[in-house]
This record gives C-alpha cells, structure tokens and sequence, in this order.
C-alpha cells in the first residue's frame, strides 16, 4: 500500500555549500513550522522533516517521490536562488542512510562530534509539534536515534577531544574542575587564543581579562568576547590573579619565562596556574613546566591530542558505518515486511467474507435441523478451511517481502484479485484503525 | 561467629573492590560504580556486625590491640569513603580505597583468635580509653584515605604535567577537587587525632601513673600529630599539588611504618594489651 510512497531527501552542507549559502536557508523557530507546514501541503504528503544546523540544512519528505522531490527541491530554491547547484539529493533507502550516518555524527564536520544527535532529536520534535511528521518519520527518526546511541555505546567515536580549543578546555577541566569564580587571562590579539578564551568562558570563567600592546586592540577584542581590557604593564599582577593563561602574541620571543613567573607564583602562594600557548613562535618558555603547580603546554602539544583523536575515530567510524547499515538494512526488511501486509489482509479479508456468507448461506438451508452446537461448528469449519488454506501463502509472502523481495506480494495480490480493494486504502495515518499497516508509533519523549 | 561473620564482610569487600576496579578499568559502565557502592555498604554493615559480637565475646580486650585497631580503622575507613563518595560523587576513589581496605583486613581474617577473653582491668575501662580507640583509629582511617587520595593526586598530576594523556585522565576527578578533597581529610584527621592523643594522655596518667612515660608509641604519635599538624599550617602559606600531597604519604608512612617497628620489637612499648 506504501507503494508509490517513498522517502526523499534534498539538502546542503558543509560539504556542498559554504556558509554563506547555508546561512540563507537555515530556519529555525515558527519561520521553520511555517516551512513544514507548507512542505507537507506542497507535497500533498503528510510528512516532513527538516533537519537545521550551522552545518547542514536537509528537508526529509515521505510521499510520491516526484512532488516530494519537486516541494522539497523549491523549500530550498525559493530561499535561496544560489542553492541551486549546491544541493545533493538522496532517494528510498539511500536518504535513509543518510539520515542515520547524520544522526550517528559520520557526516559531520567534526566526526564523532555529540551535538548533532540533539540537533536531530529537536528537528523530529519541532516536525511532531507542527504535526508534519507522522507514522512513518516516528518509526524513522527513534531507528535513526536508536543507531546513533548504539554508535556511541558500542565504538569509541565520540571519545577525546575533536578540535584545539575542545583540548584546552579538556586540560582545564582536568586541573582545575570547573571555572566559577575564575579568571582567564588572554595575552595577545591571535584569533585561536579568542576561540579558546570563548570556550573557557562557556566552562563558566567568570571573567576574562584581556592585554595587548597595544591598548586599542586589547579594547577591541575585550569588546568582541565581552572581557575586560587591562593595561600591557600591569601583565605581572595580572598573571597574580589569573588561573588559566592563553598567550597568542605575535612576539618572535618567550614572553612569559620562569624568572618572569617565580615572584609571581610567591605572590599567586604557589596556587596553580596553567598556560595555554597557541601562539607560533612559541610566547611560553617550556622551562615553566618544571615550576612546580604551573602547567604549560604549547599549540604542537594540543595539536597531537586532537591527532590522536581524528586517527582513533577514523577507526572507529568504520566499526560505526557497519552497525549504521545492519540498522538500514534492519528498517528497510521491517519496512518491507510491513509493505506486504496490506496484500495478506486484503487476502484475508476477502476469504473470511467468503466463508462467512457459505456458512450462512448451508446455515439457512440446513441450519433448522442444527441445534446451537451444530450451527457454531459449521462456522469453525469455513473458519479453519480459510486458516490453513491461507497460512502457506502468508509466511511465504512475509518471508518474501523481510527479504526485499516485492514481486511476490505484487503477484499474490494479482492472483488473489485484491489489487483494487487494497487501492482504496490510501496510505495515511489517518485511515481508521485496522487497516493501517503502520500502527501510528508513539513520538520519541523529548530528551 | 564474629570471625565468620568479618570473613563475609571480607567477601562483600572483595565484590565490591571488583566492581570498583572494573569500573575504573570501564568507566562507560556506570552501574559498576553503583553496584560498587552497594557492595561496600553492606560490607561496612557485615563489619559493624562482626565488630559488635566480637566486643560480646571478647569482651572488648581484642580491640587494645593492634589487630583491633586495624579492624576498627579499616571500617572507620569504609566508612568515611562511603561519606566521601556520597558527598563528592567520585566513585573512583572507591577503586584505590577498597582494595586497600581488604588488603588490611586479609590477615586478621586469616589469624587465630584469643582462645579464652581476657580480663580487662577495671582501671581500663573508662570513657576516655573508648573515645581513645574510636577517635585514634577514625584519625588513621582518614589519614589513609588523604594518603590513597594523594597518590590519586600524584598520578594524575604526572600525566596532566607531563601531557601524556592516558587511561587516567578520563578517569580521575579534577587536580583541583582531589587537592582540596586531600586538605579535608588531612584537617579532619588532625583533628580527630588530637582527640586521640588528649585521651591517650589521660589514660596513660590512670594506668601508667604519668601521663608522659617517653614510651614508643606516646613518642612516635606525638611526631606524626606534629607532621599532620605542621601539614595543616602550611597550607596557608601556599603549600599546594604535589608537595601537600607528598608530605601526606610521608606522614601516612610513619603512622604505619611506626606501628609495625613497635610492635615487631616485642616489649618496646606497654601501649595496648600489656595491661596486666
């Protein structure tokens, strides 16, 4: 009965378009119920998924592959002209793939990174609230977070730090628990040692302390990650009050040395302190790392930690593939099995009203000559005729159909001439119950 | 039957020492840490129990001794870690704490017990003698659990400074949370020894007729309360990390490398059961 129904995908990502395509097709908030909305109309559908992230913007439609692929195609071009060209296209069990390599963190920028999972989850949400994802979306999106959680549990993909600023937080973190009530001092202008201080204010450092050289820029960049600009001179007192340092001056020399941090760690009372340097040439003496409570590490050693963790989740993301496409192959046999139940009923249907009305019809000619007893045996006979004349045929077709075979069912229905009576039941989810060969599943709980 | 019964606390300890070490090993498994947990509260439970009967049968003497002690401070011990682990949510503590716990208490549960109980002497049993016992075996029990927090300190600090990031660093809690979490049980220690020594000294008066007698034991816990206690002041001249927890094992080492020369050297001291 699905039949004629498939699912489309249309969508652009980091991959395929730059930023400055996607930022003019991502929705979010009641401009995207609107377009979901709108989807599903266009579409003459029923269901519509879009997926929107920094990264990505995919449009996920179930319905007649032509007007899916057609409204889901326009969601994009009409936002956005200059999409065109930057879009890829996935049809059947190829979008359903991708939509569990997305959701298990194979297709992102950073592999193995835990947002996406989320961004997904709350994608499917906000599709069940506009009430543009039904049947088939619900059993799609919980197999798809069903994979990714397997993904994470079962491989070590989501290990280590994935990117430069993650590992400094990391190595923060490590040392000194969590941030509250801690100050982050940034010496220099570099862009790295911005992104870091932005991690670490999200850690929760209360303030970031900036200086530079030059007292504008300072001011600038102060402005820009919402710090405190303090003057070049003041840098020993600084480094007094401060627990974590980044450095990314573009100074040829060390700039913070062990006879420049000795009186300081007196006055710090020996408290730890730990520097971050990304600049190149390096700004930090190595020799502090034999100060004792100072902790120095420099952009190679930061460098090596997120090699380490690309080169172990490359590994890992083979193991994940696997277990993403044992999970497709899983939905799209269920998804099969299911396609050839409408046939069975249908063929059900039609024997069971057949032995139903010859039982009636010997009933009436001899039904006077029955007692109670005799009347009901009759009609357990034409019951079980129809039960073992049918049970051959049924497991044969389920076994056909669970091994993607849809011949069969096409012939059964053929055979048994039930072709026209399955086709006046429309797949939708809104048919009245017992027909419906996907039992509406219950929306993923919001997490 | 208090022996049959420590030798099941035993049992339950090595369960849950197991389970904290698989924990350690495979931190993904939460319910280890859980199960952990359970394990070692019902060995604290199955010790508190043994330790009662024992003080039934024995009427109390065993605990003037060394072996006692050990008992007792080894349950103080699991006690205070299970208070730890409910107050700070590090269940890997329970990885380095539990074994050591039953590595303590394996050769009490293998030894031959006192025939027949002893007559403890009237002159003895005073209060002060059982806060005496209580607070010096409490005050050994958190100072082993700063020593296996120190070490926890020291190992980490070693892959954190020297940037090789292994199977520690996921696993441990934070420099900073294990430094301050050592500080505690330092101060917490030192004050529950001083308790000890003060009761010491009060019955060394009664029963020894002196309250100083130059006797090993009143020597060597006067140096460790004074190391303990020098520990706490430094703290607030900036003695922080390696350093605190450096002294923390030296000061753990004398308690335990004190106790074991005394009692190797039979007759040095009259501390404990030579009462009569």
């Amino acid at each position: 009965m699905n039949r004629g129904r498939e699912i489309h995908l249309v969508g652009l990502s980091h991959k395929s378009a730059p930023v400055a395509v996607r930022e003019r097709v991502a929705l979010s908030g009641d401009a995207l119920k609107e377009a979901l909305v709108a989807l599903q109309v266009a579409t003459g559908v029923g269901e519509a998924v879009v997926v929107s992230t920094c990264n990505r913007v995919e449009v996920y439609v179930y319905g007649e592959p032509a007007a899916a692929a057609d409204a889901a195609r326009r969601f994009f071009l009409d936002l956005a002209p200059e999409a065109n060209g930057h879009l890829y296209e996935r049809g059947g069990g190829e979008a359903v793939r991708h939509l569990f390599r997305v959701a298990s963190s194979l297709d992102s920028m950073v592999v193995g990174e835990p947002q996406i999972l989320g961004q997904v989850k709350e994608a499917y949400g906000l599709a069940s609230a506009a009430q543009s994802a039904g049947a088939y979306f619900s059993r799609l999106c919980n197999r798809a977070f069903a994979t990714a959680k397997r993904v994470r549990n079962e491989t070590e993909i989501a290990k280590g730090a994935g990117s430069v600023s993650q590992v400094a937080v990391e190595l923060v973190e490590k040392i000194f628990g969590d941030l509250r009530g801690r100050a982050v001092l940034l010496v220099g202008a570099g862009k790295m040692g911005a992104l870091s201080a932005k991690a670490l204010r999200d850690l929760g450092a209360d303030r970031i302390l900036v200086t530079n050289r030059s007292p504008e820029r300072a001011r600038a960049l102060a402005q820009e990650i919402q710090g405190q600009p303090e003057p070049w001179e003041s840098l020993t007192s600084l480094l007094a009050l401060s627990d974590v340092v980044i450095v990314s001056t573009g100074a040829p020399t060390y700039v913070i040395t062990p006879a420049l941090l000795a009186p300081v760690m007196k006055v710090r009372r020996q408290r730890s302190v730990c520097f971050i340097d990304v600049a190149v040439p390096r700004n930090v003496d190595p020799a502090l790392a034999g100060m004792s409570n100072v902790y120095a590490y420099d952009i190679d050693d930061l460098q090596r930690v997120v090699s380490q963790t690309h080169a172990a989740r490359a590994g890992e993301a083979v193991r994940a593939e696997a277990i993403v496409e044992a999970e497709v192959m899983a939905f799209l046999a269920e998804r099969e099995s299911r396609a050839a139940l409408p046939v069975l009923a249908a063929v059900r249907r039609r024997a069971e009203a057949i032995a139903r009305a010859e039982a009636e019809r010997t009933l009436s000619q001899v039904g006077g000559k029955l007692d109670e007893k005799g009347r009901r045996s009759v009609e357990a006979m034409a019951q079980a005729i129809v039960n073992k004349l049918l049970h051959g045929p049924t497991s044969r077709l389920k076994e056909a159909a669970a091994s993607g075979d849809s011949s069969l069912p096409g012939a059964a229905a053929e055979l048994f001439g039930v072709e026209s009576e399955s086709a006046e039941n429309p797949p939708n989810e809104r048919r009245p119950p017992g027909n419906d060969p996907e039992p509406p599943a219950a929306p993923e709980p919001r997490s | 039957m208090s022996i049959q019964v420590l030798r099941l606390a035993a049992f339950l300890y090595l369960g849950a020492a197991t389970a904290y070490v698989l924990f350690f090993a495979r931190p993904r498994h939460a319910v280890l840490a859980t199960v952990g947990q359970w394990l070692l509260g019902a060995a604290f439970l199955a010790q508190g129990v043994s330790i009662g009967l024992g003080c039934r049968e024995y009427g109390g003497t065993e605990f003037f001794g060394l072996r006692g002690g050990v008992v007792t401070a080894t349950w103080l011990a699991t006690g205070a870690s299970l208070v730890v682990q409910r107050m700070y949510r590090i269940p890997s503590v329970g990885a380095f704490i539990t074994p050591l716990v039953l590595a303590l208490l394996l050769p009490t549960i293998v030894a031959q017990r006192l025939d027949r109980p002893e007559v403890v002497p009237e002159t003895v049993r005073a209060p002060a003698i059982t806060v005496h016992i209580i607070s010096a075996s409490l005050g050994v029990a958190l100072f082993a659990l700063a020593a296996g927090v120190a070490v926890m300190y020291l190992l980490q600090e070693r892959e954190v400074k020297g940037k090789r990031f292994g199977a520690l660093f996921s696993r441990l809690p934070s420099l900073e949370a294990l430094d301050q979490l050592n500080q505690r049980l330092v101060r917490a220690g030192f004050v529950v020894y001083t308790v000890a020594l003060v009761t010491g000294t009060i019955v060394a008066r009664v029963v020894w007729k002196s309250a100083w007698t130059w006797d090993p034991q009143q020597v060597s816990s006067l140096v460790i309360w004074a190391l303990y206690g020098g520990l706490v002041q430094l703290r607030h001249t900036g003695w922080h990390g390696r350093r605190f927890a450096l002294l923390t094992l030296v000061g753990f080492a004398l308690v335990v490398g004190s106790r074991t020369v005394i009692n190797l050297v039979p007759g040095a001291t009259r501390h404990g059961g030579t009462y009569k």
